[in-house]
């Protein structure tokens, strides 16, 4: 299977899925740390792709979505953005809506005290 | 050029900022993972311009990915966007 197979079928088969550098329990970088620490935090059942672990990953994952960073989000098979933009969209409360429009379970509350803590 | 200077100089011609700030924070990165000694490693980056408007968040990065060019982006090993409106 291809590296852009391996993520069609990744982001197929996950509602949620978050290529990363490192895992969910152990990230590698602070910006995957951030974004794994949100879904972590708001209890978001994801999957996690450790892109340091598949060099054709890591590289085919930048060419798939055309973006050049890491790490990268994934909801339903559509990219919703790397780590500034999972940290904006958690603040404004559009990821809330997000996961709320696409039928994704998470703790509501969770969510706001991350809000109340960064107001 | 140094990047930071390649940044400025690519984000001012393209989207003409009423606001641009680049900060190279590589200094806080020592002995992490891409530090590159003399650092430019990792920016961070606000940028305010009318160019913006009307763009979804993934619109304006891409926007600014662009404008910055494949080449300066692979250098950057770290790149922090705000980009208003």
């Amino acid at each position: 299977m291809t590296a852009e197979e391996t993520i069609k079928q990744t982001i197929d088969a996950n509602d949620v899925v978050l290529f990363m550098k490192g895992n969910k329990m152990m990230p590698q970088c602070g910006f995957s740390s951030r974004v794994a620490g949100v879904l972590n935090y708001m209890g978001v059942d994801f999957a996690d792709v450790n892109v340091l672990a598949d060099d054709g990953i890591r590289q085919g994952i930048k060419d798939f979505s055309d973006w050049p960073t890491i790490p990268q989000l994934y909801v339903k098979g559509e990219f919703v953005g790397g780590c500034d933009i999972i940290t904006e969209m958690t603040l404004s409360g559009e990821l809330d809506q997000l996961f709320e429009a696409k039928g994704v379970s998470f703790d509501k509350d969770a969510a706001d005290k991350i809000r109340d803590a960064n107001a | 050029m140094t990047r930071a200077e390649k940044i400025v100089e690519r984000l001012e011609a393209a989207f003409a900022p009423s606001v641009l700030d680049v900060v190279d924070e590589s200094e806080a990165h020592r002995g992490h993972a891409g530090f590159q000694e003399g650092g430019e490693s990792h920016f961070r980056v606000m940028i305010e311009a009318e160019a913006f408007a009307g763009l979804s968040r993934i619109e304006k990065h891409r926007a600014v990915h662009g404008a910055l060019g494949r080449d300066l982006v692979a250098q950057i090993h770290a790149l922090a966007l705000t980009i208003r409106p």
